[in-house]
C-alpha cells in the first residue's frame, strides 16, 4: 500500500517541521507543508493529499473559509480535514467525536501519536 | 413578668398610675420594635425593664420600700430605652457594615477573574502553539534516542510532563474566558453526581479512598448545564481526594432542604435565596485533615492552591464557584466539627418548585 500524503497547513513553521519529522520517521507518510493560509489551496492542488490538517487561525487565511473553498473545488473535493486548533483546550473536545463546522478537530498541543491516529482514522484509502 | 402585666389587668386599681403607664406605654412599643427586629438580647433587655417598671410599682406591697417617685419612673425608662435601641440600632450597622466589606471584596474577585479572563483569551492562542512545537519536538526526540539512554529519556518524560503542566493552566484560564452561557437542560441531580463519581473511580481506587453516597431518592429535576455541574463535582471529589491523600472516605450526599434564617448565612447566599424557599443541597465532606481557617477566606481565589507544584494550578474551586452562581446556586467550603473539610452546594429549583 502506498504511503499516506499528508498536507499541513499551519502558520507556524516549527510546528509543521516537527510534526512533518515525526510522521515521516513515525508514521507510513508523505508530508507536504505549507505556512502560508494563502498559499495553502494552491498546495493542496498541486499535491493531492489523502488528508489535510488544517490550522484556524492564520494571519493571511481563515482556516474555515479554507475548508469550504477546499469542499467546494472541483479537484479536491471530499478532501478529508482535520482542523488542528490552539482555540479550544483538549479537556473541552470531550473525545474525538466532537466537530466545528461539521469537521472534527485535534486541540493544540496536540500529542502526535494522536495525530497519527487522527490519520489512519480519517485519511482517504486509495488504491 | 406575664404574671405581672395580667395582675395589672385584673386588679388596675391598685396597679395603674400615671408613671407606670407613661414608662409601660415607651417600653411595650420599643418591646415590639426589638422583637420585629430579630434583635433578640434588646428583646430581653426591653423585657427586664417592663419586669422592673412593674416591680417599683409594687415595691411598696413586695418591699416595704417605695420605689416610686413622680419622675423616677420615666427617668429610668427613657435611658434604658434609649442604650437598649442604640445597641441594636449599632448591632444593625454593624451587621450591614460587614456585609458591604463581604460585597466590595466579591466585587474585588469578580474584577480580578474578568482581567484574567481577557488575559487569557489572548494569551492561550499564542501559547498553545510553542506547547505544540516542543511537545512534537519532544516525541520525536523520544523515537530517536536508544532504549538504553535511560537519563535522555527521563529528561524528555519531564519536558513533556512540564508541557502538560502547563497546557492544564491554560486550560483553566480558558474556563474563565468564555462559555458564559450555559446549556440547560432539565436533569437529575443524582445522576449528574454519580457520572461525576464514575469520572473519579481510579483516583479512588488508586488512594484506598471509599466514597459513600446518601443521594436522597425524588429529588426535583434542576435545570442544569450537566456537562459544567460535572466538572464542579469531579473538582470537589478531586480536591477531597489530594486533601486526604490515602486511606480515607469522602461522603456525598444530597438533600432537598428548606431555607431558614441560619442556613442563609452570608451575602452571596441570602441574595440568592429566601427564608422558607426550597433548595437542593449537595455536601461533599472528607475525612482529611481539614482547611486551616487562614486558607477560608482567601480559597476561591485564582491561582490559589495549597497543593505541591504541578499537581494544582489553583483554578478549580474558582471555576467551580463560578459555575455554581451562574446556575443561580451558591459554593461554600468550611471544616467539620469532627474534622476533615465540608463543601456544601445550594442549587436553585425551577419556577414554581421553590416554594414549600
Amino acid at each position: 500500500m502506498r504511503k499516506r500524503r499528508i498536507l499541513l497547513v499551519d502558520d507556524e513553521a516549527s510546528i509543521t517541521r516537527a510534526l512533518a519529522m515525526y510522521l515521516t520517521e513515525n508514521g507510513d507518510c508523505e508530508v507536504c507543508v505549507e505556512n502560508k493560509g494563502s498559499r495553502a489551496l494552491a498546495a493542496a492542488r498541486s499535491f493531492k493529499p489523502d488528508l489535510i490538517f488544517l490550522d484556524i487561525v492564520m494571519p493571511d487565511a481563515d482556516g474555515g473559509a479554507l475548508a469550504a473553498e477546499i469542499q467546494t473545488d472541483p479537484v479536491l473535493k471530499g478532501t478529508p480535514i482535520v482542523f488542528l486548533t490552539a482555540l479550544v483546550s483538549r479537556r473541552e473536545t470531550g473525545g474525538a467525536t466532537m466537530t466545528i463546522g461539521g469537521y472534527p478537530f485535534l486541540a493544540k498541543p496536540v500529542h502526535p501519536e494522536t495525530v497519527l491516529a487522527s490519520i489512519a482514522e480519517h485519511a482517504r484509502e486509495r488504491a | 413578668m406575664t404574671a405581672a402585666v395580667a395582675a395589672s389587668i385584673m386588679w388596675p386599681e391598685a396597679l395603674i398610675d400615671q408613671e407606670i403607664l407613661a414608662g409601660g406605654l415607651a417600653l411595650i412599643p420599643a418591646l415590639l420594635l426589638a422583637h420585629y427586629r430579630g434583635w433578640r438580647i434588646v428583646t430581653v433587655l426591653l423585657g427586664v425593664g417592663l419586669v422592673a417598671l412593674v416591680v417599683m410599682h409594687l415595691s411598696p406591697m413586695m418591699l416595704g420600700v417605695s420605689l416610686r417617685g413622680p419622675f423616677l419612673i420615666l427617668f429610668v425608662v427613657a435611658p434604658y430605652i434609649s442604650i437598649a435601641l442604640g445597641a441594636g440600632w449599632f448591632g444593625e450597622v454593624r451587621k450591614y457594615q460587614a456585609e458591604l466589606r463581604a460585597t466590595q471584596l466579591q466585587l474585588i474577585q469578580s474584577e480580578k477573574l474578568d482581567s484574567i479572563g481577557r488575559m487569557a483569551a489572548g494569551v492561550a492562542h499564542e501559547v498553545k502553539n510553542p506547547l505544540m512545537m516542543i511537545l512534537t519536538g519532544i516525541k520525536v526526540l523520544a523515537k530517536r534516542v536508544p532504549v538504553t539512554d535511560e537519563q535522555t529519556r527521563l529528561l524528555l518524560q519531564d519536558m513533556e510532563d512540564a508541557v502538560e503542566r502547563a497546557d492544564r493552566i491554560i486550560g483553566g484560564l480558558l474556563n474563565y474566558s468564555r462559555d458564559r452561557d450555559l446549556d440547560l437542560v432539565s436533569a437529575d441531580l443524582n445522576d449528574t453526581i454519580e457520572r461525576s463519581a464514575m469520572l473519579v473511580k481510579h483516583d479512588l481506587e488508586n488512594a484506598h479512598i471509599t466514597l459513600v453516597s446518601t443521594l436522597e431518592p425524588g429529588l426535583p429535576k434542576l435545570q442544569l448545564d450537566e456537562f459544567k455541574m460535572q466538572q464542579v463535582f469531579v473538582n470537589l471529589v478531586t480536591n477531597a481526594i489530594h486533601a486526604i491523600e490515602r486511606d480515607g472516605e469522602i461522603r456525598v450526599t444530597t438533600s432537598l432542604e428548606q431555607m431558614t434564617r441560619d442556613s442563609l448565612v452570608g451575602v452571596r447566599k441570602s441574595e440568592r435565596f429566601s427564608i422558607g424557599e426550597r433548595a437542593v443541597v449537595v455536601r461533599i465532606e472528607d475525612s482529611g485533615p481539614g482547611i486551616p481557617e487562614e486558607y477560608l477566606q482567601k480559597i476561591f481565589d485564582p491561582f490559589f492552591s495549597t497543593k505541591p507544584t504541578g499537581r494544582g494550578t489553583g483554578l478549580g474551586l474558582s471555576v467551580s464557584q463560578q459555575i455554581v452562581e451562574m446556575h443561580g446556586g451558591t459554593i461554600e467550603v468550611g471544616n467539620r466539627d469532627t474534622g476533615g473539610a465540608r463543601v456544601t452546594v445550594t442549587l436553585k429549583l425551577g419556577k414554581g418548585e421553590a416554594a414549600s
